[in-house]
Formats: C-alpha cells, sequence, structure tokens
C-alpha cells in the first residue's frame, strides 16, 4: 500500500484514503520525509479526512511525521480530522497530535502559503 | 361429554358482550372522567375497551376445558392492553388509575357470572378462577407497559433537557456560538462536545465561541471537560474565543496548569462576538455611518 | 463477512494474528457496535480500543482473539469486547496502567487511553493467560 505524495511547488499535498496497517504507516512516514529532504519542502499538508479510527500508534505516526517535517525545515499541518477522532484522541490523552489543523486540503494550502510568505526563505528562488 | 364448565364466560362475552362493555366503560370513564377531566377522549377509550373485549371473548371462545385460557405469544391482548395503559402513562395518569381499568372488567365480569351460575357452586369458582386467572395476567402486562412507557417519557425529558441547556448556535458564516447553562456532568460533557464537535464541521467554523456566563460552579471537573472540548475543537481546525470566565474559575484553570496559549478569552459575550468576528474579517458598524 | 441484518451476530469471535487483522478487527466492531444501536461517536471509542488492545495481542503475544457480545437490556444499550491472548502476560499492570508507560516504545498511552474511553475495564494477567475486558453501556433513549 503507497500512499501518492503530490508536489505543487515547494509544497507537499498527501491524503491518506485507506485504513492503514501498521508498516503501510511507517512506509508512509519514510516516504514522506524521503520527499521532503529531496525537494527541500516548504509545507506539507496531510489529509486525514478518510480516517475513521485514529489509535494512539496512528497518532504517533502522524505526530512524528509533523515532528520531523519541521526538523527539515517545513511548515506542516494536518487537514480534515473527523468529529469522532478529535474526540476520541482527546479522551484518550492530550497532546496526541501537535501539529497545526485545519478543515481541509484547500485551509491546509493556504494556511501553508500564509506561513510559507512570513519566512526568511521565501523568496530565495527569486534572486538566484 | 366433555366437562364445559367455562361455557358461562363464553355466553356472557358473546351474548351480553355489549351490556358488559356499557358497564365497563361507564364504570372506568366515570373515574377517569373524576380524576382526569376532559384528558380523554370517550369515544377512542370505548373504542379501545371494545376491541380488548372483543379479543378476550376470542380467547375463552377458541379454548377447551376447565383451566383457565394460556395467552398465547401471538395474541393481539398485550400490545392492546400495552396500548391503553401506556397512552395513560403518557397523558400522566397514576398507575392505580391507568390499572383501574383491568380491574373494573373483573368486577363487571364477576357480577354477571355470579348471577348465571347459580346451580353449581363449583362451577362459580371455577369461572371466577379463569377470570381472575387471565385478567390477572393482563393486570400484570399493563402495569409493565405503564412503567416502560415512563421510563421512555422521562428519558426523553432529561435529553431535551441537555438539548436546552447547550444549544449550538450559528452566529455568523463561519463563527458558532456554544452558550453552556446549569451544571455540567460527564454525560452532559460528552452530549455537548459531541454536539460541538457536529456543528463546527458542518458549518466549517472557523472560530468557536464558548460562553460560560451561565455556568454556576466552574470546578476542577467541569474545568476539565471545557478543556476537552477545547480540545477536540481545535483538531478539528477552529479557533477558540472564551467568553464570561468567572474569577473562581480563572483561579480553577490556573491551578490545574492547562495550556490555555491556543484560546483568547474576552471578558463578555458582547467582546468576545466583536473578536471572534475580527478573526474573520468583520465588524459590525452602524447602518450609514 | 456476515450479512448485515438487522440483529448482528454475536457473540462474533475475531482472530488477531497478523497486522491486517487489526484493521479488520475496528471495521468489523465498529460495524457491529453499529448494529446494535450505538451512536458513531461510540462507534469510534470502541473501534479504536478494538485497535489498541488488538495491537497489543500482536506484538507482546504473537497472536490472540476477541469476542463481541451484545449485552443490551431493556434500559440499556451495551457492548463488551473481551481480548485473550496466551502470551507472557503484563509483568506489572499497576505500571503499564500508568500514562506515558511503555516497554515497546509507543507512546504509552494505549491502556491507560484505552481506559479512559471505556465505561468498564477490567484487565487480568499472568504468565500463559492475560484477558482484557472493555464494555460500554449507554441508557437508551
Amino acid at each position: 500500500m503507497k500512499i501518492p505524495i503530490l508536489r505543487l511547488g515547494r509544497v507537499l499535498l498527501t491524503s491518506i484514503q485507506v485504513d492503514l496497517s501498521d508498516a503501510d504507516a511507517m512506509q508512509f512516514q519514510g516516504d514522506l520525509v524521503t520527499k521532503i529532504s529531496e525537494i527541500e519542502a516548504m509545507g506539507v499538508a496531510i489529509d486525514i479526512t478518510s480516517l475513521e479510527v485514529v489509535d494512539s500508534y496512528m497518532a504517533r505516526v502522524i505526530n512524528d511525521t509533523a515532528t520531523m517535517a519541521r526538523l527539515l525545515g517545513a511548515e506542516v499541518v494536518v487537514c480534515g480530522i473527523q468529529p469522532y477522532v478529535a474526540m476520541t484522541l482527546v479522551e484518550m490523552g492530550r497532546g496526541l497530535i501537535g501539529a497545526d489543523c485545519v478543515f481541509d486540503l484547500e485551509q491546509g494550502l493556504a494556511r501553508l502559503n500564509e506561513r510559507i510568505r512570513l519566512r526568511g526563505d521565501a523568496r530565495l528562488d527569486d534572486g538566484e | 361429554m366433555p366437562s364445559n364448565r367455562l361455557a358461562p364466560i363464553r355466553t356472557l362475552l358473546s351474548r351480553d358482550r355489549e351490556t358488559v362493555a356499557e358497564e365497563w366503560a361507564s364504570d372506568v370513564l366515570r373515574a377517569w372522567e373524576r380524576n382526569y377531566p376532559n384528558m380523554i377522549s370517550q369515544d377512542e377509550t370505548r373504542h379501545q375497551m371494545g376491541r380488548l373485549l372483543a379479543e378476550i371473548a376470542t380467547l375463552f371462545a377458541d379454548h377447551d376445558g376447565d383451566t383457565p385460557p394460556k395467552i398465547p405469544a401471538d395474541s393481539p391482548l398485550p400490545g392492546l392492553a400495552g396500548e391503553i395503559s401506556a397512552s395513560r402513562a403518557k397523558l400522566g395518569f397514576r398507575p392505580t388509575d391507568t390499572a383501574h381499568f383491568v380491574i373494573a372488567l373483573k368486577n363487571v365480569l364477576t357480577r354477571h357470572l355470579v348471577r348465571m351460575v347459580e346451580g353449581s357452586q363449583l362451577d362459580l369458582v371455577v369461572c371466577l378462577a379463569a377470570v381472575d386467572d387471565v385478567l390477572d395476567r393482563l393486570a400484570l402486562m399493563t402495569f409493565d407497559a405503564y412503567v416502560e412507557a415512563r421510563e421512555r417519557v422521562i428519558a426523553q425529558q432529561s435529553l431535551s433537557l441537555v438539548e436546552l441547556s447547550s444549544p449550538v448556535v450559528r452566529l455568523w458564516d463561519q463563527v458558532i456560538l456554544l452558550p453552556l447553562v446549569g451544571i455540567i456532568d460527564t454525560v452532559r460533557a460528552r452530549q455537548f462536545t459531541e454536539r460541538l464537535l457536529e456543528a463546527i464541521s458542518r458549518y466549517e467554523a472557523l472560530v468557536t465561541i464558548i460562553d460560560v456566563t451561565g455556568v454556576p460552579v466552574f470546578d476542577t471537573g467541569v474545568a476539565k471537560h471545557i478543556m476537552k472540548a477545547i480540545e477536540a475543537a481545535q483538531l478539528l481546525g477552529t479557533r477558540i474565543v472564551m467568553t464570561g470566565l468567572s474569577p473562581e474559575g480563572a483561579q480553577t484553570l490556573t491551578k490545574l496548569n492547562v495550556g490555555f496559549g491556543e484560546v483568547t478569552s474576552r471578558a463578555s459575550l458582547r467582546a468576545g462576538v466583536a473578536e471572534a468576528l475580527r478573526m474573520i474579517g468583520r465588524r459590525i458598524v452602524a447602518i450609514g455611518g | 463477512m456476515a450479512p448485515s441484518a438487522a440483529t448482528p451476530v454475536v457473540p462474533t469471535r475475531i482472530q488477531i494474528t497478523e497486522q491486517m487483522d487489526i484493521v479488520r478487527a475496528r471495521a468489523e466492531a465498529k460495524r457491529l457496535v453499529g448494529l446494535i444501536g450505538l451512536g458513531p461517536s461510540d462507534q469510534t471509542r470502541l473501534a479504536t480500543a478494538v485497535s489498541e488492545l488488538a495491537r497489543n495481542i500482536l506484538q507482546y503475544a504473537g497472536k490472540g482473539q476477541c469476542e463481541i457480545s451484545n449485552i443490551s437490556t431493556p434500559a440499556e444499550l451495551g457492548v463488551r469486547i473481551v481480548f485473550e491472548d496466551s502470551g507472557p502476560g503484563i509483568p506489572d499492570v499497576a505500571c503499564a496502567m500508568r500514562d506515558g508507560y511503555s516497554t515497546s516504545g509507543g507512546l504509552g498511552a494505549g491502556l491507560p487511553g484505552t481506559q479512559r474511553l471505556m465505561d468498564r475495564f477490567e484487565i487480568d494477567s499472568r504468565p500463559g493467560r492475560t484477558r482484557v475486558s472493555i464494555a460500554l453501556i449507554r441508557r437508551r433513549l
């Protein structure tokens, strides 16, 4: 099971559409951080609208991926957490998702662009 | 010749059914009218009692032998009795008044049988025992139905109370308001959190105002419930404005050491609305101003 | 898969022997719990709990099973799920129930997190037999 990662300029978009096994989730994490590093991505949007169950393992994978992306210099948003998933995560324990959360990919992109605009390296490409 | 001691009951329920029905109905209606004036439809009650009596007649007509007839599983009797009893329960009848209609029938039948079965004491005893048996079981069924209906009424009332006390209000495009009023316990917290999250998701609310002006006691339990709702809401992608926190509330939250970094707090709902509108790039101005 | 009848076929037993079984078990739990009559938020709670406990079985015992039962009464809707394995057992249950404790490099939110999601949570563990029983109970409306 391979999760497609789409590139839009210096932003990466990815949408998890199926219920992942633990191995698939690790594969996804590896693929995404490799890609971030490869294109020196400035922003990453992870869409989990389709996930109906996010347990502590999946939450950790998402959280870790976000941390790794930030360490690689990218802004991160998590898009489309379902209401019942949010409730369950909070009931299980605090801080399971530490990244910035938005409703959908569209808002995710808007949020990323907003934050990228404020970055010191935002216009580096123009000067080169 | 097969023993046929229950024949008088059959005769009574077929030949004299009109008389029995009339005496029964007038007895029951007199009591109900006295205790619950103008609450019941006489025609409907007579109709329901008529159907019940017809089914009891069928039960005895289809039965052979001297033992009291069993009420078969597919009999419409429990349903009919339950229906009458449940409708009384919803109107707020007392259990004794609801049970009265079965007992009244027993009295009417007993009165008639004592007159009809003059010949043999034994025959009379067998008949009365059969009537007792069937009507007692019917009485138990009506009582079950009554209790069940009352429990449902109570559950509905407590549910509507919960819904009334924390509606989720759409204030503007993508701005919603959750006014919390009253005591917040675990069950209520779960319910308002669920409805809040559904509303945030439905309206894609960018800003959610949680007004706690109407929360009388802001202890650590309440604070934790509200914090959970706020965290879950933030996971969906909404920003939170909290309004109307009391000094005690502020002390409780600080003692709990909960991170409130992402929550904007405003003293009044009025200020909170202004803040929420600013967050979505709107403000209220005087017409023509 | 069982036919989606109005009354679910319960108790239902699900074997947990490989990773995809976690995905299957939580999907099946969610479906059955929905048929029993619990709402979407409780379906999500139970599916999440099943996911946590099924993963524990795989991780620590290698294999096991869970059984989903309808324990509804006229007054309440209820679902119970019992997880069983014959692995080495949890050496210190009290410790495993503490937040942040993990012997596997997980988040350490598995057991205590699951307990917080459920109305009932019982754990009985010794070498060779571990049994975790969880239940959700809701008043009928």
